[in-house]
């Protein structure tokens, strides 16, 4: 007789009597893939302004005409920068402040000169700034741009030379303008990769602390050695920080092989402060999720339970934690989750020091975010804890 | 020391049901000190639910547990006093004996000279010293064994719990485990031990038996032998079994 019935049976009737397993088995795919649709749903847009002096202003509709046409950027206005003549440091250090604020992804300038060299035969020359710390979003802006330029070009007049045939004015009406870019962070030579890879620092730190974590105490749980912890005069924090403290120089080691890894990967130099930078915030990243894996792990009541924890908590990080698509990514109104998961904080902190060259003390908000993470966790795996202890 | 001694456990009218089902029915008992006392009963009797509820490590759903003739379970003055072998194998088994030993003792805040000479004392008392450098995963069974109860020897605990120290040990061993019990107890510890082989609980100085969460005797082993007239401490168990369906027969 087959006893492939039997074992069937038995494996449907141990789902059947685990609920939570259950529960977990199937709601884990759906909110997976609502994340995965939220997340993608909605099209990244880059943002330009144009801005224009004196008679090149009887152009900016068209520009900004053209620029509309583009998929994926929408128009912006400075508000901040007034609509008279400034001096140009003035005016460009006016520009890099809206970039740096993060008004705008692009700022588009028509100079008046531009008309004046189209009228002595030059090509002339825009001038396009461009905040460049997000190569996708660069790249957007630098396409519509370039594509509305060729539109203006078409759309402005030009000197027909006396001697000049008709074939001689289309010419002069092809030639493209000149774009001039200038970035506030990184350069033309940023790749998509220079962009990712930073960020798989505190990723890998977070999700293989946290799964490390989480199956260790888990073990602890079923072999019957956290009761004898529990019932030793030793308080539940004793035994989280000595998990720490153990997982640390673990983490440590990680994290160094990760970041030797990047360090030779990435296309640009690194400094040893950054390197410091880098290796305080995977501090704080392999805290958070040991915690995290932690209280994974005492909510859990069975390992089954336990691992299926694992992509609730990982995957959500990866589609919002500012990983592969950022933040502005996604509908505005749902953005705020991306601001409950760590390793957006992490991540963008890590991009800040890397990207934009900033001293990590800049980030202090997202640090400050971590540290009151860690902090809430801590204090949830108290609460929780002290009543699986007690509740047996 | 004298049997007429302090109270070492307090329980009053202490129950606990789980999810409806009771598996602790109001039960009052004193465990005097220096003894060593058998809770005796088939699985499921509430043996280790009171265990459990002896260390704090369920609360009773009512009734009242006192400690040492003052503290609450879960109190760190009474845990430092009591040492635990629990049912399963609960050890690290990629630490070797003597580390797990060590690791036992330093939860107990016992430290240098002192915890090395100790983990060394009760490893030899359990006749593990050659051994003491495996990892505890390669240890046979019975070695797991008596590591679990050098662990719950060597902060020298005053109170000894012990849940089914025998199951699943086999018979020589068995005896030498209570052949351990009767020196410690010697030495003024209080052991308070469970086990499903009732027969072997003759080496108890008081027993009780427990069945679906309710006491039904509690005497001296030779004692209730004798008075159901009976040849072994399971036959009496048995028999105190039948009596009290009888009596619940009669008076439902």
């Amino acid at each position: 007789m087959s006893a492939i019935p039997w074992i069937a049976q038995r494996i449907i009737l141990g789902f059947l009597r685990d609920p939570r397993t259950l529960a977990l088995f199937f709601l884990v795919p759906m909110v997976v893939m609502s994340l995965v649709y939220v997340s993608l749903s909605h099209d990244e847009t880059a943002r330009v302004a144009v801005l224009a002096r004196g008679a090149a202003r009887l152009f900016v509709g068209d520009l900004e005409d053209a620029l509309a046409r583009e998929d994926d950027v929408t128009l912006a206005f400075l508000s901040a920068i007034p609509d008279e003549e400034r001096d140009g440091p003035t005016l460009e250090r006016m520009i890099r402040e809206e970039l740096r604020l993060g008004h705008v992804d692009g700022v588009l300038y028509f100079p008046e000169q531009l008309i004046a060299d189209r009228f002595s035969g030059k090509p002339g020359q825009l001038l396009l700034f461009l905040e460049g710390s997000r190569p996708t979003v660069t790249a957007t802006v630098a396409s519509a741009v370039a594509s509305a330029a060729d539109d203006l070009a078409s759309a402005l007049p030009v000197v027909i030379d006396a001697q000049c045939s008709a074939a001689c004015a289309n010419s002069v009406n092809v030639k493209p303008l000149d774009i001039d870019k200038r970035y506030l962070y990184g350069s033309e030579d940023l790749r998509q990769i220079d962009f990712f890879l930073p960020v798989l620092l505190p990723f890998f730190v977070f999700f293989l602390t946290f799964l490390l974590a989480n199956v260790t105490f888990q073990r602890e749980r079923v072999r019957g050695t956290l009761e004898r912890l529990l019932i030793a005069p030793v308080r539940l924090a004793e035994v989280i920080l000595g998990y720490v403290c153990g997982f640390i120089l673990f983490a440590l080691v990680q994290a160094a092989i990760v970041l030797a890894f990047l360090l030779a990967l990435l296309g640009f130099p690194v400094t040893a402060l950054q390197v410091g930078s880098l290796v305080l915030v995977t501090l704080l990243m392999v805290v958070i999720a040991l915690l995290l894996g932690l209280l994974v792990s005492f909510a859990a009541r069975n390992e089954f339970q336990a691992i299926q924890f694992v992509p609730l908590v990982i995957l959500p990080q990866v589609f919002f934690g500012d990983l592969i698509w950022s933040i502005d990514a996604l509908p505005p109104a749902l953005r705020w989750i991306a601001y409950l998961m760590p390793l957006t904080h992490a991540n963008i902190a890590t991009r800040n020091v890397l990207l934009k060259g900033q001293s990590l003390w800049e980030s202090w908000p997202y640090l400050l975010v971590l540290v009151g993470m860690g902090l809430l966790a801590m204090l949830l795996l108290s609460v929780v804890g002290r009543r699986r202890a007690g509740g047996g | 020391m004298s049997h007429e001694s302090h109270a070492m456990i307090e329980l009053d009218h202490v129950s606990k049901a789980f999810g409806g089902r009771p598996a602790l029915h109001p039960l009052t008992l004193t465990i005097p000190e220096g003894r060593i006392f058998g809770l005796l009963g088939p699985n499921g009797a509430g043996k280790t639910t009171l265990l459990k509820i002896i260390m704090g490590l369920q609360r009773p759903d009512a009734g009242r547990v006192v400690l040492f003739g003052e503290l609450a379970p879960g109190d760190p003055r009474a845990t430092r006093r009591i040492g635990y072998m629990p049912q399963q194998l609960a050890l690290y088994e990629e630490l070797n004996a003597r580390e797990n030993v060590r690791f036992f003792g330093r939860l107990y805040g016992m430290r240098g000279d002192a915890l090395h000479a100790r983990t060394e004392e009760v490893l030899e008392r359990v006749a593990l010293s050659h051994e003491a450098d495996r990892p505890v995963r390669d240890l046979s069974g019975g070695m797991q064994h008596r590591v679990m109860l050098a662990t719950a020897l060597v902060h020298r605990p005053s109170l000894l719990i012990l849940d089914e120290p025998t199951t699943g040990v086999d018979p020589s061993l068995r005896l030498r485990f209570w052949e351990w019990f009767e020196v410690l107890s010697e030495e003024g510890a209080s052991i308070l031990v469970t086990t499903h082989h009732i027969a072997e609980a003759v080496h108890c100085q008081e027993v009780i038996f427990l069945r679906d969460g309710s006491l039904l005797e509690r005497d001296a082993p030779q004692a209730l032998i004798e008075r159901y007239g009976v040849a072994d401490l399971e036959a009496a168990f048995v028999q105190a079994t039948r009596a009290r369906e009888d009596q619940v027969e009669l008076d439902p």
